[in-house]
């Protein structure tokens, strides 16, 4: 197709804006699914990211629509994660666009996430088209939020779109914006072959199957094709286009959205931001802006049944297959047996990986308290990372423990300022700058140790301003702080699953916290069971669980046997579901409880 | 092959009125009906000998009559009974009958003539010698019935006599729990059964429960009665041979140890078990359905289940572990016997060689170390 009918554009959108919405709306009206073919937010199949509201993997329709001026355009919609964590992904499927359909929420204007896939399109010198959405809604506000628009990006007042997706309302005059205002890719036919890997998925038939965009060149079946970052080569097989499923063609010519089939064995090779190259005549040049992936959050996953070790390995290395961003290795725990050091971009991503072990893969899971990477230096002169508390090598042989800092984005309702600047600050939070979007909504800027994050900073954030707050932040640098490691002993013996490193300040409210959360949580047993939180030798905290007095059904009544085994296999089962620590059952729910120690 | 039964239970279901706590297949009548009764038991037989999974010895062993209140059923039911089962089966030497009494409903001529069929163990029911903690139950007796029924069975020859008491009853009804066992000492009996008062729902004490009207007793007092029972009751010569069973040499219950060895029994009347390796089953507990179903010539079974190896596994941990005999050591693996040396150190065990027996403080703790144990045998 000639490049000048090509549009590849996507959508930024607040979660909940209704963005799955519009993008069911535009496959409508372009006619590319009628509305047998229709599930409501086709584009969202993952039955988690459904639910949860969010996108996970991205996706790429192709669209063929009719232009008011009679000629046919295909249409490229790119779809884009909507969460913090996965902002790299975020650039590099804008990279793939050239213009963004930039939704706004007539009710309640433009959100922090927004704003920071905003600036991402801006900064992938896309065109942006603002579109006002649920303009129907009884507390639309368009007008003020076509001046907030306005302000922000400081285009004039009738570019902006008014719609409602749900109701179908301008819907034609976007497909037309879109013609119209999108700038159609540029790129080299005759040029070696350079194509931007976006997403991935696994599929157990093809293997790995790159989603791309093609900048310069064709790719055809039967090429030899390379990767700009992985050796590794590979015969193309497949080419084509996605609607509900593969659609091949003979090719993808330059500005083309699709996919590519080569029988690649891992997700590993396709990875996202990478280029993929003509094996036979390779380009100079590699497109710009790839990264590694960097894992952000580090946390340990353990079967509950030490039994499904297997399984959880089994279910991870099918996991990894689709998605390239999990990263593990085998862990031993003293408490808790072997399990998998797991590295994950952020807070979201370990919540969604850990939900579908449980529920795709039917394991039985105890995560340990997340934390962030480390960088230590030692006072031999040596350097290293550490990424589970118990690596943390002893205090008299560090200098020094460098963490990592990001730059915080806090958008909320004015009246919650003081909440929000409350939990920064208690949070180590150094305040850098407000800026008021409109007289109601301000955006609070925070540098804060990243570690402060990862333990339920986004859900305090949320209960303390009624759920207006939105939440964005980027990696700063590392930076030394006074950082230990706070254990919790158990009968005298240290569990490695309840470690965390912990500014000093806050370590000793921390452990009476955790011991006496723990004494909720963990059931009386027949002996009494000691708790202490300790910094090295340093007792900060104790408490004990009395031991049972009590646990016997005297009497079994003529030959009713039955009946009291299966009580006593329910008692079983549920000292099963417990994790045995010496000679102490801990219930699942301690584990979780580190997590949430600010609950009450 | 049928297995052969050599222990049988018979329940008789009918209750002058339902006490607070009962959650048994009882039925609420002023008189028993003996002749339903009968007719029913005799149909129950005919269907078992039909179906053929269980044939009773030619000598019994043992035969427990319980309730319900049996002796509610009159002088006549031992030996309706008897002719039901074959009386040629009940003539051992050391057949132990025993039936259960309530103290009101134990006349002279109940006592002689169940004697005379050959009953020759009693089992009263006296629960406590509290006037009001007796009405509260909603017993018929009062606190001086059960000496007067102990004299009526010793009169009528009737000398192997147990009686049971409730422990772990709610604070507020004042009972003195010295008091009670000083009173079953003076009955000077050779078997005494206790129970700690249990909350099964569904039960009228259940209700007071749960709209707060009652409190159910903590883990201290159950224990400190539980204790002092023990120690009272070990004072005057009694073996503490079962978790909640207390016999004069010679005199603990053979009947009740059938349940805990693993023999096989038979369990005729609505609501009672039997067991035959591995079918263990059970009958249906209203009086109606059972009554009718058994006249339609059905086995009135409510449901079975096998006993597969694991179930089997936890019930001889936990049977074994509630009798003075305990479990063989040489059955245990390393594991398991890791678990018993932390027992002995807390002071949960009367002896671990050659047999892991626990004592009244390990007891406390039965079903929880039951699990301890069990659990440890995979590992």
């Amino acid at each position: 197709m000639d490049t000048d009918r090509i549009r590849n554009f996507c959508i930024v959108a607040h979660i909940d804006h209704g963005k799955s919405t519009l993008a069911d709306r535009l496959l409508e009206g372009t006619g590319t699914l009628d509305q047998r073919q229709m599930r409501a937010q086709v584009l969202d199949d993952n039955e988690l990211e459904r639910e949860r509201g969010i996108t996970i993997k991205l996706h790429a329709v192709r669209m063929a629509h009719k232009g008011k001026d009679g000629q046919q355009y295909e249409f490229n919609l790119i779809d884009t994660p909507g969460h913090v964590d996965f902002t790299y992904e975020v650039s590099r499927s804008l990279a793939a666009c050239e213009g963004a359909l930039l939704i706004v929420d007539a009710t309640q204007g433009i959100q922090a996430q927004t704003l920071s896939n905003l600036f991402l399109a801006l900064d992938a010198n896309l065109e942006i088209i603002p579109v006002i959405n649920k303009i129907d809604l009884p507390g639309a506000e368009p007008e003020r939020r076509r001046d907030e628009v306005v302000d922000l990006l400081g285009v004039e007042p009738d570019s902006i779109l008014l719609a409602s997706a749900k109701e179908g309302i301008g819907i034609e005059a976007i497909l037309d914006a879109v013609v119209d205002r999108v700038p159609p890719p540029k790129g080299d036919p005759k040029a070696p072959l350079r194509a931007l890997i976006f997403d991935s998925y696994y599929d157990k038939y093809l293997g790995a199957v790159p989603t791309i965009r093609v900048m310069d060149g064709t790719l055809r079946a039967g090429m030899s094709i390379t990767f700009g970052n992985v050796e590794a080569k590979y015969e193309v097989t497949e080419v084509g286009c996605l609607r509900l499923g593969r659609i091949p063609l003979p090719e993808l010519g330059p500005g083309e959205v699709g996919y590519m089939v080569a029988a690649i064995k891992e997700v590993s090779h396709t990875r996202v931001g990478d280029t993929i190259l003509d094996a036979n005549n390779r380009a100079t040049g590699l497109l710009a802006g790839y990264q590694e992936v960097r894992p952000m959050v580090f946390a340990g996953l353990y079967p509950t049944d030490t039994d499904d070790y297997e399984d959880l390995r089994d279910a991870l290395e099918r996991l990894r297959l689709n998605d390239a961003s999990l990263q593990y290795v085998p862990e031993t725990s003293i408490a808790l047996g072997f399990g998998f050091r797991c590295g994950f971009l952020g807070l979201l991503h370990m919540e969604i990986i850990q939900e579908r072990l449980d529920r795709e893969f039917g394991v039985d899971l105890i995560t340990t308290v997340p934390n962030v990477k480390y960088h230590v230096k030692l006072t031999d002169g040596s350097e290293c990372d550490v990424e589970s508390p118990t690596a943390l090598p002893d205090p008299v042989r560090i200098t020094s423990v460098l963490e990592p800092i990001v730059r915080a984005h806090i958008l909320c309702p004015a009246e919650y300022i003081g909440n929000v600047q409350k939990l920064c600050h208690e949070r180590r939070g150094i305040f850098r700058g407000m800026s008021y979007l409109d007289p109601k909504r301000v955006e609070l800027d925070f540098e804060l140790p990243l570690s402060e994050i990862v333990l339920d900073f986004y859900d305090r954030l949320k209960s303390c301003t009624r759920g207006y707050a939105a939440l964005d932040y980027e990696f700063i640098e590392m930076r030394p702080g006074k950082l230990v490691r706070l254990d919790v002993l158990v009968n005298g013996d240290p569990v490695d699953a309840f470690s965390v490193i912990i500014h000093a300040d806050k370590a000793h409210s921390h452990g009476r916290d955790l011991v006496r959360k723990l004494k909720e949580l963990i059931p009386q047993q027949q002996f009494a069971v000691a708790l202490q939180a300790a910094i090295g030798n340093d007792v900060v905290a104790r408490t004990n669980v009395k031991a049972l007095r009590k646990n016997v059904t005297a009497k079994c009544y003529g030959g009713d046997i039955s009946r009291k085994r299966k009580l006593l296999e329910k008692q079983k089962a549920g000292k099963k579901r417990m994790k045995q620590v010496g000679t102490v059952d801990i219930p699942q729910e301690a584990f979780l409880a580190v997590l949430n120690l600010g609950d009450d | 092959m049928p297995t052969q039964v050599s222990s049988v239970y018979v329940h008789a279901p009918f209750c002058a009125r339902r006490c607070n706590y009962c959650d048994f297949a009882v039925q609420v009548r002023k008189e028993g009906d003996l002749e339903g009764w009968r007719d029913a038991i005799a149909g129950e037989l005919r269907a078992v000998q039909e179906e053929g999974l269980f044939a009773l010895a030619p000598s019994l062993a043992t035969l427990y009559v319980g309730g319900g209140t049996p002796s509610l059923l009159g002088a006549g039911a031992m030996s309706a009974l008897a002719a039901l089962l074959g009386p040629e089966r009940l003539r051992a030497p050391h057949l132990e009958w025993t039936a259960e009494a309530n103290p009101e409903s134990l006349t002279t001529e109940v006592a002689e003539q169940w004697r005379r069929a050959g009953v020759n163990r009693l089992s009263l029911g006296a629960q406590t010698f509290h006037g009001p903690t007796l009405s509260w139950m909603g017993r018929m007796h009062g606190p001086d019935g059960p000496a007067r029924a102990i004299g009526i069975a010793r009169e009528s020859g009737l000398t192997n006599l147990s009686v049971d008491l409730m422990f772990g009853l709610p604070r507020r009804l004042e009972r003195d729990w010295t008091a009670d066992l000083e009173g079953v000492l003076a009955l000077d009996v050779p078997h005494v059964s206790l129970y700690g008062l249990t909350v099964e729902s569904g039960t009228p004490l259940a209700r007071a429960v749960v709209a707060g009207k009652e409190i159910p007793v903590d883990d201290e007092m159950y224990r400190d009665e539980y204790l002092l029972a023990v120690e009272m009751l070990g004072a005057a010569g009694y073996e503490h041979y079962e978790v909640s069973n207390f016999a004069r040499p010679g005199f603990a219950s053979r009947h009740n140890t059938a349940y805990w060895d693993g023999s096989a029994y038979l369990g005729l009347g609505n609501g009672s078990h039997s067991y035959a390796d591995p079918v263990r089953r059970w009958n249906l507990a209203d009086w109606d359905d059972y009554r009718t179903t058994v006249a339609a010539g059905l086995l009135p079974e409510a449901e079975r289940e096998e006993i597969g190896p694991t179930e089997r596994g936890l019930e001889r941990v936990w049977l074994g572990l509630r009798t003075g005999e305990g479990l063989p050591v040489e059955d245990l693996n390393h594991e398991q016997r890791q678990r018993v040396a932390r027992w002995v150190t807390e002071g949960w065990t009367a002896s671990v060689e050659p047999r892991v027996r626990l004592n009244a403080q390990g007891w406390l703790l039965l079903d929880r170390l039951a699990v301890d144990l069990d659990s440890g045998a995979v590992g």
